[in-house]
């Protein structure tokens, strides 16, 4: 009952709001339109936005020891989750029913719960530090832990329901799914798309005056 | 002050690549490490981010799209206040240089130091500028010149510099094909460097002047965030360059001047120029590309590194040049950790030398270049702008170290063969 | 008048005292009179009757003695094999874990959070008797407040999903139904399986990162014999006093245990026989008891217990005069390396030098 409620109308209204809102969101931010520079380029600003895509990956210029733990810890995390979010066997066949039509190979269960392990671990790590490194906790807000929270709940449901054997579990994990879809455009999870034009703007800044560093 | 002048300048400021700059901000506090200030105080309120903490308050409440869904929740920031405005004055102008090297280390590649120039902007509407740099731009916009160098005393600097080289130098000389501009750090302190120039340009066979008119490169109006002084002090060159139908403009080692200029000039007088605006690196390594001037055999056999000025090379671009040019002159050049586009601020760009307030802070801040002068242990720390130059000086006898600087394109000079 | 608060303090204590001696006089005796309901279930199954439809039959009882005593069967006819069908030591660990472990353990946390709330009404939460001084020296490096707080939150974790499945069935199953149950248990067991892992790597780092300074020091024991927690002001110590260097210790071997026990009843493949399953099982939950135990201690005394000791771990610093009350050994010896005033670049410096970031 519950199950079909999560799984049917508020799934719906889940995506649309997550779909509609991020839409939204890009739209609103893109429409703000820049004012056209017309300082003469050295070089391309198309190549320095696509190269500043890449670069952004690592912190690079030295820094590397003072933000190596941040690293660390932000790639277990979104590897991890990236990995069970599209090849455990259970999202598979999810998304396969509600989203896409078609499946694709899922890893094998040890991989799944290895996976997990890694973004458990790393959103922990991530956590942690923002409640014990004293600049984080200057510049952390209400959303950064609402949003830090939201997906170690909605991670940890879809552990509790592991043994795919209670559907009241299954309920519980895709009722924070829902939850999270429809907080995402509202919040700091945004950052998951606005990043590429972040990176984007500040690339192509750079690579008008032929260096990205 | 007004809170309202400074929300609207705020307002008026989110372009598209702001509101993803701080719709992209995670608050991972990456750029904290990449501070001087940061580092040099452990002071968590020099974190980059925290201090574009106004306009994100600004952006959320009244510009974020779907803010109005969250302000009818109450979810929104709380208005900026004036006490607010008055903290972040220190913030904004004391403890930012805006040398950039939180950009290359933010994970979503935000540009913060673009987004404190834009703060700077509405703290200008609020009225809330240190007096050094409110002095600067009365002086500059009085007299000609920041450090009010008047246009006799630039004669007569000029002159005593034609003389000690021996080659005449024209003022004011209509159809010249380079109009060079100083910096006043350099009229004032660095003078020699403009018999370096005469003797350069007379091997290469440049034809050049200085116009009386407009011989201030750098822009006070960029450093303080008043695009309306900004763009005076750009048109004031324009002018002169039109006047004397040059078709070169030479940005001089100064690091801010050449990004208002070249890169912000265009933007803020409104049209593109008819001469063209080269840094003179740029230009040294052309011509010695092109042959037209030769040095010495003989080269510099000191121990030598270079300080990247943040505004010619990691936010200019011009990155090689000065390298090149050094290996040209001396035999000992040693790179320091983080050169080139990583390197580490003087302490002093971005106005903090001209606010006489901060002047406690920037000293303490040294002491990140310190230790990476101290991997290196020069014998001599060769640089490209007045301004660095003159910080680094301050700071390496505040912390009693014995280093001369020297600027680079006087270096070259020494070794020219002529 | 600060004589009659004396007083008012002296009755408290001793109100206290008296409440919490009834309190175990009673639990003990409950204890060993096995009065309690938890333990009748496993007393009905070790009286030989075996359910099942086989009474009158001889041959019968002589196949199920034979099962009962471990043998195995011949059933190669079958997919099974040869299998040993009952496994009679089973029922003494069932006996051992439904009864004593389960009793004695929910004692010792419960007398564990009372010994905190008894602690905190008579002393209250102990103050920094001088004020805050303003001035911060750093006490925890970012690599012990991380490997803490990656520990600690994974131990809550597994705290309270082992607890779960420890105590589910006499405290949840009952209210909620057995069918509910069956559902908490089987979320609480596949989170606890999934992050046990987790926190064996935790801990081990934990462990690594904090054995220097839990090392036993001369004066340690002093500390102990001038009053520990209960004389005011707090006896001197080194960075850690001899109770904390006692909660690391515990750590380490309750938290080895727990952690090698935990990893073969999760990987059970590892395991031979089942006994040693059954034995890790043991091992896992009378670790799990004291840690938890002492943890509510260690939680208590670190948050609400003693004022300015949280920042500690969460910022890095302590108030100097914190430090110099509650560990005043140590406090001198950081004072005296550095200057008063901590420079933020030296701070920065030796973050730095600190391989484990």
């Amino acid at each position: 009952m519950f199950l079909d409620f999560v799984e049917g109308p508020l799934w719906v209204v889940a995506c649309v709001v997550f779909i509609a809102g991020a839409l939204w969101r890009i739209v609103g931010i893109v429409r703000f339109g820049r004012r056209p520079d017309i300082s003469i380029p050295r070089a391309s600003a198309l190549v320095g936005a696509i190269k500043g895509q890449f670069l952004h990956f690592v912190p690079h210029g030295g820094f590397s020891f003072r933000t190596r733990y941040h690293l660390i810890a932000g790639y277990m995390f979104h590897l991890g989750l990236f990995v069970l979010l599209v090849y455990a066997a259970p999202h598979v066949l999810f998304l396969k029913e509600n989203v896409v039509g078609f499946d694709w190979v899922a890893l094998p269960r040890w991989g799944f719960i290895l996976s997990a392990e890694f973004a458990f671990a790393g959103l922990i790590l991530l956590w942690i530090r923002r409640i014990s490194d004293p600049v984080m906790i200057k510049i952390s807000d209400w959303d950064d832990h609402v949003a830090s929270w939201l997906t170690f709940i909605t991670m940890l449901t879809g552990c509790l329901a592991l043994q795919e054997s209670h559907d009241s579990l299954r309920a519980i994990h895709m009722l924070f799914v829902d939850l999270w879809l429809i907080y995402f455009p509202f919040s700091r999870l945004m950052h998951a798309v606005t990043f590429v034009f972040s990176r984007g703007y500040t690339g192509a800044f750079f690579g008008r005056r032929g260096v990205v560093p | 002050m007004s809170v309202s002048a400074a929300v609207e300048i705020f307002t008026n400021n989110i372009d598209a690549s702001a509101a993803a700059y701080l719709d992209a901000c995670v608050h991972c506090g990456q750029c904290a490490q990449a501070c001087l200030f940061f580092e040099a105080t452990g002071d968590v309120k020099y974190t980059p981010v925290w201090k574009l903490e106004p306009m994100r308050r600004v952006y959320k409440r009244h510009m974020a799209p779907l803010s109005g869904i969250k302000k009818a929740l109450g979810l929104v920031p709380d208005e900026i206040s004036e006490d607010m405005l008055k903290e972040w004055e220190e913030l904004l102008y004391d403890s930012c240089t805006l040398c950039g090297r939180c950009t290359i280390v933010c994970p979503m590649g935000i540009d913060i130091a673009g987004l404190v120039r834009k703060s700077r902007e509405a703290m200008v509407a609020a009225g809330l500028v240190p007096e050094g740099l409110v002095g600067a731009a009365e002086r500059v916009l009085a007299i000609g010149s920041p450090l009010g160098i008047k246009p006799e005393t630039l004669a007569k600097i000029v002159g005593e510099q034609a003389e000690e080289v021996g080659i005449p130098i024209d003022l004011d000389k209509v159809g010249a094909d380079y109009m060079i501009i100083l910096s006043a750090m350099e009229v004032l302190n660095f003078y020699e460097v403009i018999g370096a120039l005469a003797r350069i340009f007379k091997q290469a066979g440049i034809t050049w002047t200085i116009s009386t008119e407009a011989y201030e490169a750098t822009n006070v109006g960029i450093q303080m965030g008043d695009k309306k002084v900004a763009a005076t002090l750009v048109q004031r060159i324009v002018d002169a360059a039109e006047k004397l139908q040059v078709k070169y403009v030479v940005s001089p080692e100064c690091g801010h001047a050449y990004s208002a200029l070249n890169w912000e000039g265009p933007n803020l007088v409104g049209k593109s120029y008819n001469f063209k605006v080269i840094h003179i690196l740029e230009l040294l390594d052309q011509l010695v590309r092109e042959g037209r001037i030769k040095t010495k055999s003989e080269r510099d056999h000191r121990r030598v590194t270079f300080h990247d000025p943040c505004q010619i090379v990691r936010r200019g671009g011009i990155v090689q040049e000065p390298r090149n040019l050094l290996n040209m002159v001396s035999d000992n050049f040693i790179e320091m950790e983080n050169c080139g586009t990583a390197n580490i601020c003087c302490g002093g760009g971005g106005g903090v030398s001209s606010n006489s307030r901060a002047e406690e802070l920037r000293i303490k801040s040294f002491i990140s270049k310190k230790r990476q002068l101290d991997a290196v242990g020069p014998e001599a720390l060769v640089t490209a702008c007045g301004n660095c130059r003159n910080v680094l000086e301050e700071a390496l006898d505040e912390f009693e170290m014995d280093l001369p600087v020297l600027g680079l394109t006087e270096l070259v000079a020494e070794y020219l063969d002529d | 008048m600060v004589e009659s608060m004396d007083k008012r303090l002296t009755f408290k204590r001793l109100a206290c005292g008296a409440f919490v001696s009834v309190l175990l006089v009673w639990v003990l005796s409950a204890g060993l009179t096995g009065s309690f309901d938890l333990q009748n279930e496993a007393y009905a199954q070790t009286g030989g009757a075996v359910p099942g439809k086989t009474l009158g039959n001889k041959s019968d009882a002589d196949i199920w003695r034979q099962m009962r005593q471990g043998q195995s069967f011949n059933l190669s006819g079958t997919a099974i094999g040869t299998p040993v069908l009952i496994q009679s030591p089973g029922e003494e660990w069932r006996s051992l874990r439904n009864g004593p472990l389960s009793y004695w353990g929910g004692l010792l946390m419960l007398v564990s959070l009372i010994a905190c709330i008894g602690f905190f009404l008579v002393y209250g939460r102990i103050k920094i008797e001088g004020g805050r001084s303003g001035k911060n020296i750093p006490r925890f490096s970012q690599a012990e407040r991380w490997s803490h707080w990656f520990a600690a939150s994974l131990f809550i974790l597994l705290s309270v999903t082992g607890l779960f499945v420890m105590f589910g069935r006499y405290a949840i199953s009952p209210i909620i139904g057995k069918e509910a149950w069956a559902v908490v248990a089987s979320a609480c067991l596949e989170a606890h399986n999934l992050l046990g892992p987790l926190f064996v790597v935790a801990l081990v780092i934990l462990l690594i990162i904090y054995m220097k300074d839990n090392v036993w020091q001369k004066g340690d024991l002093s500390w102990v014999f001038k009053g520990a927690f209960f004389s005011d002001p707090p006896p001197p110590s080194w960075k850690y006093n001899l109770a904390e260097k006692s909660w690391y210790w515990l750590l380490f071997f309750a938290g080895l245990a727990i952690s090698g026990s935990g990893l073969v009843l999760d990987f059970p493949w590892i395991a031979e026989r089942v006994q040693q399953l059954q034995l890790a099982h043991l091992i896992h939950g009378g670790a799990a008891v004291v840690l938890i135990a002492a943890s509510l201690g260690h939680i208590y005394l670190g948050t609400i217990g003693v004022e300015g000791a949280l920042e500690g771990m969460t910022q890095g610093t302590v108030d100097e005069n914190w430090a110099d009350e509650h560990h005043g050994w140590w406090a001198k010896q950081v004072m005296g390396s550095t200057e008063t005033d901590i420079d933020g670049s030296e701070q920065v410096a030796a973050r730095d030098e600190m391989p484990a970031e």
